[in-house]
């Protein structure tokens, strides 16, 4: 007998565990890029549990994935400008950790 | 609700697939590695939007998500080059309390309390709100969406601001512009252009405006 296991509540846990990971990385990894890509973890759970609660509990309407276009949206503009930053920062400080960054210019002692 | 096993098996498959690429996305040193995951988390994620019904969100989901944004991530990704051992502490970088695996885990631990204390308040909510079962006819398909969207576009509110979108992205292409563009209008010397890719952007020299004027 299998279990049964696609409810909203395992498809919010997953979101949750989603956005876990995503703030692990965040937290952990030193280069921009690594940090943007961890965003995107956790924008990845958010989207889920949007749908899910679609689903699950309204299914008269689909206004939920309006919301995930909106998400996604979102999410493209904010991959391309914080990419353009991220090459720009590249290009004057040749060095796209997050140390180097948060001295906001000035030369190491 | 009863659903078929299959779908319980390929719910339980796919979070499975999607938490261990996540996990990969967070560990794996190489960036171009960490890109891969989690082009490769977001086909399962696919799978369960198109298990929840979402068959255009899952199809947004590859063509949007996994083709277009990870592509630009793989791009920058390629054009700086950075070194695979991107995870390491820097060289001679401060030690704050937020580097490293000791940071990760401090995160980690803040946001998993407030996430526990967070779900039950959401559980209680969930089973407050009455259960709407499926019984569109055309649930999640794209003219069920276009027809939510556009349709009587006079008096609905979600056409405005689907129209939004597009100016939100109109902004982000001219901040993107306006961040690539080289100030004072220079021009690079052709033999400073490398072919190697971590040489091929020189770095801006800055010159004051009375310079720039002077040179003219």
């Amino acid at each position: 007998m299998i279990p049964h296991v696609f409810n909203l509540q395992n498809c919010l846990a997953l979101s949750l565990l989603l956005v876990l990971i995503g703030s692990f990385g965040v937290f952990r990894r030193h280069s921009l890029i690594m940090i943007l890509l961890s965003v995107e973890v956790m924008l990845n759970g958010v989207n889920l549990s949007l749908v899910a609660f679609n689903y699950f509990r309204w299914g008269t309407s689909e206004t939920s994935h309006y919301l995930y276009m909106l998400s996604i949206g979102v999410a493209a503009v904010e991959a391309a400008v914080g990419l353009s930053m991220i090459i720009v920062l590249f290009k004057n400080f040749n060095d796209i950790t997050r140390e180097r960054i948060s001295r906001l210019g000035e030369r190491s002692a | 609700m009863p659903v078929s096993p299959l779908v319980e098996i390929t719910f339980a498959l796919s979070a499975l697939v999607i938490l261990l690429a996540s996990l990969a996305v967070v560990l794996i040193k190489n960036p171009v590695r960490a890109t891969l995951m989690l082009i490769l988390s977001f086909l399962p994620t696919s799978l369960i939007y198109i298990l929840l019904q979402a068959s255009f969100v899952g199809i947004l989901q590859i063509l949007v998500y996994a083709g277009a944004i990870m592509m630009l991530f793989t791009f920058v990704i390629m054009m700086i080059n950075p070194s695979p051992n991107e995870g390491d502490a820097p060289a001679g970088g401060s030690e704050s309390a937020f580097t490293g695996l000791r940071g990760g885990l401090v995160g980690f631990l803040i946001i998993g309390l407030a996430g526990t204390m967070v779900i039950p308040m959401i559980y209680h909510a969930a089973a407050s709100l009455p259960v709407q079962a499926v019984t569109k006819p055309h649930f999640g398909e794209l003219s069920s969406i276009a027809a939510l969207l556009f349709e009587d576009p006079a008096n609905n509110p979600l056409t405005v601001s689907f129209e939004l979108i597009s100016f939100l992205i109109l902004v982000g292409i001219i901040a993107a512009l306006n961040f690539s563009r080289r100030k004072g209008g220079q021009t690079v010397d052709e033999d400073s252009i490398s072919t190697r890719p971590t040489e091929a952007l020189p770095i801006v020299k800055r010159q004051s405006g009375i310079e720039a004027m002077e040179r003219k």
